[in-house]
């Protein structure tokens, strides 16, 4: 007997999908989330286990290619200079990801409008402002009040006190005081104290392997108890293939696997996709129909268009006394926005953050110093060691990409998933303006570390397994010829198809995207409830 | 079609492996730091290897290729060489077609590092990071004064 349609089906449990589903469920419509990924255990995860950093090689590597595990898909991205990182479980990527949590700044949202490049948002600022604070609340963020590189009203607001900079971060801090530049303890989605009943941050420094102590804010361990208590349903090890188009062009619900790769149809009034910048792209055009021949909610021909990563680089500073950088969140500890804003005179449009990393654990130090020629096999191996081993302090340039059309995901021909739906295509080029940027950004990352009392720097730039943040790919605007889904995330050509991940963001920024994800996606929900009654009117 | 979960080293091979490992990580000059193979590390980085059925195939079969090497020098198999003509059918092995896989290489230092000798000598606590953690001393806010002092950097608009 066929599923009764449900009222609101997701797809994607992960960072946005998760923050719909528990703002939707006060209104207690039927809401059945599908997951491709399954429910992850404290004990899955490598950091009670003394091999722990030796499961970062292929278990818990950050690109799906590598892990290879039947719940990933692989992504063909060949044809790019950064490859394509992501998670696929309850959480999504938040199960991996480093939980900085800085928010986007003003200027992000009127790129065109201040300095000609890229598109203005069909928001602000001050629109999401809101819902981030609310997403602040719910995934229970560590900071501090009154950073100057944001403004004063209305006030970032943060439950938790910031994470402790540490011996490493002290002295990074010092280097940007010495230089004049701007510094402040990091925005970190990671308890500094217990939290709605998690644990506080223990400075273990396994956030990229998953949090067993669960004080990383990853979406299984704070939005999803309480959707599922407030009456979601959420089906793991299922993966939709396509969403299907009824007679009148409308979304009428998903085809999918479910654990025993058989084939489901559950039919549904509202469809969110909620799959990621790469994901997303790949089921509207994975569901071409008699309506859209070209796949779904594509009559713009953007869907897919616009991919914009972060391009990255890391400089990594070598000292001569011990730095205790293996204690602490591996990516939260202090920020700089002192080159987020466009200056004309450094020959590049918009800008880039800076996010200090902690020092390397005993086994990286050994690899990353393998594949910076410091520490090499044979002789001089122990002295090449012995000058990096709690010696180094990292800094990620977090630099702005600017969409370009020629940036797409497509479905690739010949590669496909454990279920046989076709895997997503990369096509990517660094653009000249990133690569300007990215020597700057290099030549200031090198000039702090020295002013922190850095004897010598390494640098990787652009930094290949770096495509976490993934974007613009069904970007959202006010006219259907040039964007995909509206200002709260329905799609133009589909009325009951919404967008919620990172595919709709009109422009990058300059820091990493999760929280303005989650802000988007708690405003979308809101927009949602507002029109229940005329949701789908023009 | 992947190979299923492969057999362990025998104990030969794992005599094999120990000497590829020393030419990897070699004792200190000062001889306080030992070895890769000097350590006993043959076994783990066997049982991690196992874990991985086509790298652990490759290496086997790289095992092979040093006692085809040693059989051409008149000896019964790699083991029975002394160690200068053992260095010798290590370099020629690494020049061919059946040379050790590169992943063999980061194997290595990944169970060189976490061994609880080498991590107390570099000052490190033998133990992975969980659930102990680390004692991180609070943070001296005032190191913010100048960044308070410049006032908002933000572009207003």
């Amino acid at each position: 007997m066929a599923e009764q349609p449900v009222d609101v089906l997701i797809v994607g449990a992960g960072a946005s999908g998760a923050a719909v589903a528990w703002s939707l469920a006060e209104t207690r419509m039927r809401i059945v989330c599908l997951e491709q990924g399954d429910w992850l255990k404290p004990d899955d995860y490598p950091g009670s286990r003394e091999d722990w950093e030796l499961s970062q090689i292929r278990d818990f590597s950050p690109s799906p290619n590598v892990r290879g595990r039947s719940e990933d898909y692989p992504v063909n991205d060949g044809a790019s200079p950064i490859a394509a990182s992501m998670f696929n479980a309850v959480g999504g990527s938040t199960v991996l990801y480093a939980a900085h949590f800085p928010r986007f700044h003003p200027s992000d949202f009127r790129a065109r409008a201040l300095d000609g490049v890229g598109d203005d948002w069909p928001l602000d600022y001050a629109r999401l402002a809101p819902w981030y604070n609310l997403n602040s609340r719910m995934m229970g963020v560590s900071g501090l009040t009154g950073d100057p590189a944001y403004p004063a009203e209305p006030p970032k607001e943060f439950p938790l006190p910031p994470i402790p900079l540490g011996r490493l971060g002290e002295t990074l801090a010092r280097g940007f005081n010495r230089l004049g530049w701007h510094w402040w303890p990091s925005d970190s989605a990671i308890a500094s104290q217990d939290y709605e009943g998690r644990a506080g941050c223990i400075n273990a420094g396994t956030c990229l392997l998953g949090c067993p102590h669960g004080a990383k804010a990853s979406t299984d361990v704070t939005y999803w108890p309480l959707a599922i208590r407030h009456g979601v349903e959420l089906r793991t090890r299922c993966r939709v293939r396509e969403i299907t188009v009824g007679a009148d062009g409308m979304a009428d619900g998903v085809i999918y696997y479910d654990a025993d790769g058989v084939e489901r149809r559950l039919a549904a009034h509202v469809v969110i996709m909620a799959c990621n910048g790469i994901g997303t792209p790949r089921l509207l055009l994975n569901s071409r129909s008699r309506h859209f021949p070209d796949g779904l909610a594509n009559r713009s021909g953007l869907v897919g268009r616009n991919l914009m990563f972060h391009p990255y680089a890391i400089i990594t500073g070598i000292f001569d006394e011990p730095l205790e950088g293996y204690k602490g969140p591996t990516g939260c500890s202090l920020m700089s926005h002192e080159f987020y804003e466009t200056d004309g005179t450094r020959g590049f449009a918009r800008g880039y953050s800076f996010e200090m990393l902690r020092g390397f654990g005993p086994v990286a130090t050994a690899l990353y110093g393998m594949a910076f020629g410091r520490v090499l096999p044979g002789e001089g191996h122990h002295r090449g060691y012995a000058e990096l081993a709690d010696r180094t302090a990292g800094i990620a340039a977090i630099c702005e990409d600017l969409p370009e059309p020629g940036n797409r995901v497509t479905l690739d021909p010949d590669l496909a998933d454990s279920n046989g739906i076709p895997a997503p295509k990369v096509t990517y080029r660094l653009s000249e303006n990133s690569t300007r940027m990215l020597d700057h950004a290099v030549a200031r990352g090198r000039e702090v570390m020295t002013a922190a009392g850095a004897r010598d720097t390494m640098v990787q730039a652009p930094l290949t397994m770096a495509g976490w943040h993934l974007m613009g790919t069904a970007r959202m605007g006010c006219d259907p010829a040039t964007s995909v889904v509206n200002e709260w995330g329905r799609c133009h050509d589909v009325r009951n198809l919404f967008i919620v991940d990172g595919s709709i963001f009109v422009t990058a920024g300059a820091v990493n995207p999760t929280n303005t994800i989650q802000a988007l996606a708690l405003h979308i929900a809101y927009s949602i409830k507002q029109r229940l009654s005329n949701l789908f009117d023009d | 079609m992947r190979p299923g979960k492969p057999t362990p080293l025998n104990d030969d091979e794992r005599r094999a492996l120990a000497p590829v490992l020393d030419g990897f990580i070699p004792p200190s000059d000062d001889g306080v730091l030992p070895g890769a193979g000097e350590l006993g590390l043959a076994a783990d980085v066997d049982e991690v290897l196992r874990r991985e059925p086509d790298l652990h195939a490759q290496v086997v079969r790289s095992l092979a290729g040093l006692d085809r090497l040693a059989a051409r020098r008149g000896a019964a198999r790699f083991t029975a060489l002394a160690a200068e003509q053992q260095a010798e059918v290590m370099t020629e092995l690494s020049c061919s077609e059946h040379a050790f896989p590169p992943l063999l290489l980061v194997y290595t230092f990944g169970c060189y590092y976490k061994h609880p000798r080498i991590l107390a000598h570099y000052g490190f606590e033998a133990r992975p990071p969980h659930p102990k953690g680390y004692e991180v001393a609070p943070t001296d806010l005032s190191l913010l004064d100048p960044v308070r002092g410049r006032g908002p950097i933000y572009r207003r608009c």
